[in-house]
């Protein structure tokens, strides 16, 4: 009896779903979905698809994405945990290495412009507002393929596959070299008077166009000029790589026209708020409190948990806050003596006396570095600088006058104390081989974060990443009218940007390619600007060219020691030693193969009207 | 007795993964390809790490290459399994014309490969004088498809036997222009202190414009 009622009741409750509901039940909006008709009338959630495509734009160093591979090439070594080792002996760069085809991201975008213009419903002003900021995304895209792999093809239109067995109509053959730099030029210049954004740093706007247009336009003409000036050019047949040399003055002009137009017309100026020079340069890149020469910048936010740990990786080893991390890029010597004197003389630092029988002896070990750029100290922290407001003394060990030469003494630990009750080697090193303490006697100082426990993994860092900003602005105007002759102008240019970092007014008075080339190398250095720099010049061959006998191919290292000479007045002094870097084993090797990057052969077996890149 | 269970559950775990993958392996490439890269039957002299061949094997939809890197001696060697094959060789990558043709390979077995190649420039086998702290070198450069420029000529000294432009403890290199080609050439070179008092190796190169790998006579080592 009971079981029956039970069975009733199962029955009941079977069918209650079917009946109870409305009729269009099955009809339903799906909760976790947002429809296209959603997603394209409403404002917000078309920012907030505009903000996954800032988010995923490519970039070789950044803050976040392979920020180890500052540690790759001659600015810096790797001196954070044992696991990173690999980054000091790469024997030679793979072809590989900067490869990018990153399609899906071109097709979202092409994707949502047909969108916006098919779907929405916004006001016409809004959508185009809105089209003109993807087409500026697409622009910095294909500004990032072009660079690493050549002409690629130029896809604006979603690509659909009818099933038909034959997917050659999806085949697209790789655009001219030059063609993707003028297609970059022309969207840049259509989506100009329509993007809006005034004011904004972190979305694009006119002068964030006109940025990419300044650098995009002097890469191109770079290539065109330079590429040429080799003894045999790459170049493959189709174009695909190589630009005419007669296209360079063009892009050269259009390169100076856009980044006069910031520099006259976009309100922005050199960052100039702390009186103290260095701290002024380390202030310029960092301080999001009304920057004025910030002009495009991945932001991060902490009480929206968008951070990074580029802070936790890359403090000193003596002021760290976490009980791990810390010290993974070293900035190299060859870096820090790229930095010259006030004076102008070259960076070059005193080591030893004039006719190189002895150690020049230093009173204070940061003494070395008086009178330089003070962009050394904005960049990196040397020994004896400042960080956090504690001084980050370095000292490797000692050297023990034996009465006729000195005896070095270091020690396998840091902080320790020497016989004499003085420092051996200091907390912060440098140290020969213990991880995470520096390797080169340097640490980072750009774009490590000053603030209380950002070091730490539970904080975080919320240090912006800077894309473009006025500084690279000045130097692309200057580059572009010293190749076009204008060399007065290019003077006045250089010369703004180096009374910033603490050179007179017009401390140059005449200008060569090379001093062009070093104040990039030295104002830009860890922006991801070194390799690209190299790679359109064509000199990243010559200058990594995987030798032990070239200099610039080798991370040096600058080790100061004391001097412990009881009774002689040189006790208590310092003394600073070259060497290779300890840790550092293979010099770099960049070979031709390597100015364009491998087109693997899974996209070859896909499409095979791609061509292979030269030597590949 | 939990302790024991586990014991037999981890033993058997380890049989199972010891025993259980038979089935589906199956026997490594056996067959060896050997070969060199040769000019009029004689090796060239490469760097190590320099120069790559490339050997596909079509009749399949999706195919990567399998990489052949060649030896500083001109050497080249590689495990395969039967088939037939072909041999193509990457432009611009070594210090001859570029070959479009592919060439077949058939392995059964074993097999032995000659690829003759057209170099830019040879090198005739050097002559070393070795006196005191310096070290001379004799040779003539033979223009063989002269249609692109030699850019420099050099020796390179080094301790151990794998020697080159990358690798090398001491170099002396003559950019073209401070010689004259047609006639033999003699290059001094003073070694370095860390070579004083050994035994050394030597060899001597020619770097063709535009083509980053240099053509090498073959290592040599003096007393």
């Amino acid at each position: 009896m009971k079981r029956r009622y039970f069975i009733l009741l199962i029955a009941i409750a079977c069918n209650l779903p079917l009946t109870s509901c409305e009729t269009d039940w099955l009809e339903r909006e799906p909760p976790s979905i947002l429809l296209d008709e959603q997603v394209w009338n409403d404002a917000n959630l078309i920012t907030g698809v505009l903000s996954n495509f800032y988010d995923r734009i490519p970039a070789h160093t950044s803050l976040t994405t392979g920020w180890t591979e500052f540690a790759a090439y001659d600015e810096a070594m790797w001196s954070g945990q044992s696991n990173q080792e690999g980054l000091n002996n790469i024997v030679s760069y793979p072809f590989d290495r900067w490869g990018l085809w990153n399609f899906e991201l071109i097709r979202d975008i092409n994707l949502s412009i047909k969108k916006l213009q098919e779907i929405s419903a916004l006001e016409e002003s809004r959508k185009t507002q809105f089209i003109s900021e993807l087409r500026f995304i697409r622009a910095q895209i294909y500004f990032e393929h072009v660079k690493r792999m050549g002409g690629v093809p130029i896809i604006t239109e979603e690509l659909i596959y009818d099933f038909s067995g034959d997917p050659s109509g999806l085949q697209f053959p790789r655009n001219k070299e030059e063609e993707v730099y003028d297609f970059i030029a022309t969207e840049l210049d259509a989506i100009i008077p329509s993007i809006g954004n005034e004011g904004s740093k972190t979305r694009a706007n006119r002068f964030t166009a006109l940025a990419l247009k300044s650098r995009a336009m002097l890469y191109a003409a770079s290539l065109a000029k330079y590429n040429n000036q080799m003894g045999a050019p790459i170049s493959l047949p189709g174009g695909e790589v190589g630009i005419p040399a007669a296209r360079a003055e063009g892009y050269y002009n259009q390169s100076l026209d856009a980044s006069l137009e910031i520099i006259n017309e976009g309100g922005y100026a050199l960052y100039q708020e702390n009186p103290d020079l260095g701290e002024n340069f380390y202030e310029a890149l960092v301080s999001k409190n009304n920057n004025s020469e910030v002009i495009w910048a991945q932001d991060f936010l902490s009480s929206a948990d968008k951070r990074h740990g580029f802070t936790y990786e890359n403090i000193a080893r003596s002021v760290r806050e976490d009980n791990l991390g810390s010290s993974a890029i070293a900035p190299s010597l060859n870096l820090v003596e790229d930095f010259e004197y006030l004076d102008g003389s070259s960076g070059e630092l005193r080591i030893r006396n004039a006719d190189n029988t002895d150690y020049v002896y230093y009173d204070e070990v940061e003494d070395i570095f008086a009178d330089k750029d003070a962009r050394l100290y904005g960049t990196v922290v040397y020994p004896g600088a400042n960080f956090k407001g504690q001084e980050i003394f370095m000292q490797a060990g000692v050297m023990v006058w034996n009465g006729s030469s000195y005896n070095v003494v270091e020690s396998n630990g840091l902080a320790t104390v020497h016989g004499d009750g003085g420092v051996l080697t200091a907390a912060a090193g440098p140290h020969r081989s213990i991880q995470e303490v520096s390797n080169t006697g340097f640490y980072l100082r750009k774009y490590v974060d000053n603030g209380p426990q950002t070091s730490t993994r539970g904080i975080r860092s919320e240090v912006w990443w800077v894309r473009f900003r006025l500084g690279e602005v000045y130097l692309n105007a200057a580059e572009a009218a010293f190749e076009l002759g204008r060399t007065a102008e290019a003077l006045q240019l250089v010369n703004v940007v180096r009374e910033r970092a603490g050179f007179g007014p017009n401390s140059l008075t005449e200008l060569t390619i090379q001093k062009i080339r070093n104040e990039r190398r030295v104002e830009l250095a860890f922006e991801d600007h070194l390799v690209w720099d190299y790679k359109r010049w064509r000199i990243a061959h010559t200058q990594w060219s995987g030798n032990n006998n070239n200099p610039n191919s080798v991370v040096y290292s600058l080790y100061p020691y004391r001097i412990v000479r009881p009774g002689d007045s040189r006790d208590g002094k310092y003394v600073f030693v070259k060497a290779v870097a300890p840790r550092f084993r293979a010099p770099r090797f960049f070979q031709l193969g390597n100015y364009y990057s491998l087109i693997g052969q899974d996209l070859i077996d896909a499409n095979p009207k791609l061509v292979r890149n030269p030597f590949h | 007795m939990k302790n024991s269970i586990l014991k037999i559950t981890v033993f058997l775990a380890f049989v199972y993964i010891a025993t259980g993958c038979d089935y589906d392996n199956f026997d490594p490439p056996k067959s060896l390809l050997e070969g060199r890269v040769v000019y009029q039957g004689e090796p060239l002299g490469l760097r190590s790490e320099g120069v790559q061949l490339e050997l596909w094997q079509p009749g399949y939809e999706l195919f990567q290459k399998i990489p052949l890197h060649v030896d500083q001696d001109g050497t080249f060697s590689a495990a395969l399994f039967d088939g037939d094959y072909k041999l193509t060789l990457i432009r611009g990558n070594g210090p001859w014309l570029d070959v479009t043709d592919s060439i077949d390979v058939q392995v059964r077995g074993g097999e032995t490969l000659d690829v003759e190649v057209d170099p830019y420039y040879t090198l005739t086998t050097p002559q070393f004088t070795r006196n005191g702290g310096s070290l001379t070198a004799n040779f003539e450069v033979n223009s063989v498809n002269p249609v692109r420029d030699v850019e420099m000529v050099a020796v390179y000294v080094g301790r151990t036997a794998i020697l080159d432009v990358v690798r090398n403890e001491g170099n002396q290199e003559v950019p073209a222009g401070d010689l004259d080609l047609s006639s033999p050439v003699s290059i001094n070179i003073d070694l370095p202190g860390s070579l004083s008092g050994r035994d050394v190796y030597v060899r001597v190169g020619v770097k063709t414009a535009g083509i980053q790998e240099l053509v090498y006579s073959q290592v040599q080592h003096l007393q």
